[in-house]
């Protein structure tokens, strides 16, 4: 007649609901592509996307429709290092739906004639805004294009006495602030939203199965008949969700790592700097967040009778996760400092700024971590205080 | 020993809106489950708790078994109090409720050794009761399979072994051969009797039923349960002289509907 001490008992049920977690394989292996291989495929698809737009940009190539017609341009351009290419007959359709992938010059027929005449004879730079491609070479052209004018008109002056530095009374030059990590964060901003969502799709089937899921095969009121203290049983059950939940985090986390060697863009490939350090700064935002995010999850569930029931519950909990990190897309005052005090939101910050490459301090990790560690208890003493109502129900 | 000692339980249900605009809800309705119930069972004998469906039965196992608090009336089991110390009188009883839901990602044995474990076992106790269970039970080909897929009767061995894994000196079962066919109604009375014995380790068994020729092939007590009070008790033998009936089922009826009757005379 002796009655196992809580530690006993919670550990008893952490095992068993890790053993039976994992045997659930389909469930798993839905988890495990869906935010494991998914944020690793999306940055390498990005970086796929990427590289097209760096191999256009070195080819160097110019379409110009009506090319006979302006011989002084061609040769500018060739002089350039530009291989100059006849547009395709039909390039407009095609620019539209996307088929062709470069802006198209169009020069008139009188374009040399007019050009010495002196009347400034005009050319159509002509894209589709549609067209991602294409108008990313835009800029390009145009330069080309302003550098040509630039030489004729330095010729003109020239011709007649005048230095050319007349007409450039200006010099403007470009600087970048942003660092090269600041800059990648632009594209792999989203990266932290991934792994949130990983750490959510982690701990929700399992969270929903030991509470609603055991009220639905009728599993919970014989559980409670067991003299274990219940706290002792929902700690072990909160246990199993939580570690499931983290190890997913480890998993998503980590597969950055070997993601990067496959990252085809060498610009993306440098800005990208997902170390094992972040990796490790990742970790340690999340495993509160996760640890939280169960007992919520568990806390929400345990109130519904069926699994389908709490489902639906459940989605305001997904909701709110996936819907509050967009509050610093929205929000153009940049960061609030109650951003930290809410969480996926403050998980999303921080994970930002280490992408960023930016240094946050002590406080700023503690009160993101009180936050969770205070869901965490909350949910925990409520599914054991529901617990008993909810099994003979 | 397990007793019962005027025992009442009411329930409030949960209010209706009167209609789906309306914010004024009905009055609340209380359902008085169990109003007067008391009965002893001994060391060594089965004792059934016998009545008509929604006569309390269910209420009073889960108020035995600590699930849920009563309003009035004691509850015990061996002089210990269920609602002082429900995890004392929770290791002395294994308990087959109403809700019987197996893991089915887990095979028998490990739901029944989870249970052992929960209990205090050790890991070799446990395995060594699951084994021993099987045995009693006539389980063991189904011991180490997965519980997906079991049949009624199946089921019920597997969370009767669960229930004993602990070797309990008291044994509650609340309508245990709901949905089972009659070879496994027998396997199972031919378990219990064999749980009553010496040699089975003279268990206090307690099971609700509401089929007559059950309480008549097993019962050594029967405690007849109508409207939330026990109204008889008694052996068969002693309730159907009691009412002069050579029927036990007229018996049965006599003493479970009186008041209606009563009423309707």
């Amino acid at each position: 007649m002796t009655t196992p001490s809580a530690s006993r008992a919670a550990l008893t049920v952490f095992a068993k609901e890790i053993i039976d977690a994992l045997r659930d394989r389909r469930t798993l292996a839905v988890v495990l592509v869906s935010s494991v291989l998914l944020a690793p495929l999306v940055l390498i698809a990005l970086s796929g996307f990427i590289a097209s737009f760096e191999a256009r940009a070195e080819k160097r190539e110019v379409y110009v429709a009506g090319l006979e017609h302006a011989p002084s341009l061609q040769n500018y351009f060739e002089r350039q290092t530009y291989v100059v290419k006849p547009a395709p007959a039909n390039f407009e359709a095609q620019l539209r739906s996307s088929a062709f992938g470069d802006p198209v010059l169009r020069v008139l027929p009188d374009f040399e004639a007019a050009l010495l005449r002196g009347e400034s004879p005009s050319v159509e730079v002509i894209s589709d805004s549609a067209n991602k491609q294409a108008e990313s070479g835009v800029a390009r052209l145009q330069r080309l294009l302003a550098g040509y004018s630039r030489e004729r008109a330095s010729l003109s002056l020239a011709l007649r006495g005048v230095s050319s530095e007349l007409l450039e009374p200006l010099q403007v030059e470009e600087r970048d602030l942003a660092s090269t990590q600041t800059r990648a964060a632009q594209i792999t901003g989203m990266l932290p939203f991934f792994v949130i969502m990983a750490v959510l799709y982690g701990a929700l089937n399992a969270a929903l199965d030991t509470t609603a899921g055991e009220r639905e095969r009728g599993s919970l009121e014989p559980l409670l008949m067991n003299p274990s203290e219940r706290v002792a049983l929902v700690l072990g059950k909160w246990g199993a969700v939580a570690s499931l939940s983290m190890a997913i985090a480890v998993l998503s986390c980590f597969s950055f790592l070997p993601a990067q060697w496959l990252l085809r863009s060498d610009t993306l490939q440098a800005l990208f700097q997902f170390g094992l350090r972040e990796a490790w700064l990742f970790l340690v935002l999340l495993m509160p967040f996760a640890a939280a995010l169960s007992a919520l999850l568990m806390a929400v569930a345990i109130r519904c009778k069926s699994f389908k029931e709490a489902q639906a519950n459940s989605t305001v909990v997904i909701l709110g996760v996936s819907l509050l990190p967009l509050v610093t897309v929205f929000n153009q005052s940049g960061e609030s400092p109650w951003h930290l005090w809410v969480p996926a939101l403050a998980q999303y910050t921080l994970m930002t700024r280490v992408l960023k490459g930016e240094a946050f301090s002590a406080t700023q990790v503690a009160v993101p971590l009180c936050v969770c560690l205070l869901l965490t208890a909350l949910g925990i003493a409520l599914v054991a205080r529901m617990m008993k109502t909810a099994a003979i129900k | 020993m397990i007793v019962i000692d005027h025992v009442a339980k009411q329930f409030v249900a949960p209010r209706a809106r009167r209609s789906a605009w309306s914010l004024r809800r009905a009055p609340a309705a209380v359902v008085k489950a169990v109003q007067d119930l008391s009965f002893s069972a001994a060391d060594g004998r089965i004792t059934g708790l016998l009545g008509p469906n929604g006569a309390g039965k269910t209420t009073t196992l889960r108020m035995l078994a600590g699930l849920i608090a009563p309003d009035a009336g004691r509850l015990s089991v061996d002089g210990i109090d269920v609602v002082a110390r429900p995890r004392e009188t929770l290791a002395r009883m294994g308990v087959l409720s109403d809700a019987r839901g197996l893991y089915p990602r887990l095979t028998a044995r490990e739901n029944i050794v989870y249970y052992g474990l929960l209990q205090g076992l050790s890991r070799d106790a446990a395995h060594a009761r699951a084994d021993a269970l099987a045995q009693m039970l006539e389980m063991r080909p189904l011991l180490e399979r997965r519980t997906d897929g079991f049949s009624q009767g199946e089921r019920m061995k597997t969370a009767l072994a669960r229930a004993l894994v602990h070797d309990p000196p008291h044994i509650v079962l609340d309508e245990p051969t709901n949905g089972l066919d009659v070879l496994a109604t027998r396997g199972l009375r031919d378990a219990l009797r064999h749980l009553r014995t010496p040699e089975g380790g003279a268990k206090c068994i307690v099971f609700s039923t509401h089929i007559m020729s059950e309480v008549e092939r097993l019962c050594d007590d029967v405690v007849v349960v109508s409207h939330g009070r026990s109204v008889a008790s008694g052996t068969v033998a002693e309730l159907l002289a009691r009412t002069g009936e050579s029927d036990f089922e007229e018996a049965f009826v006599k003493l479970a509907f009186a008041q209606e009757r009563g009423v309707a005379a």
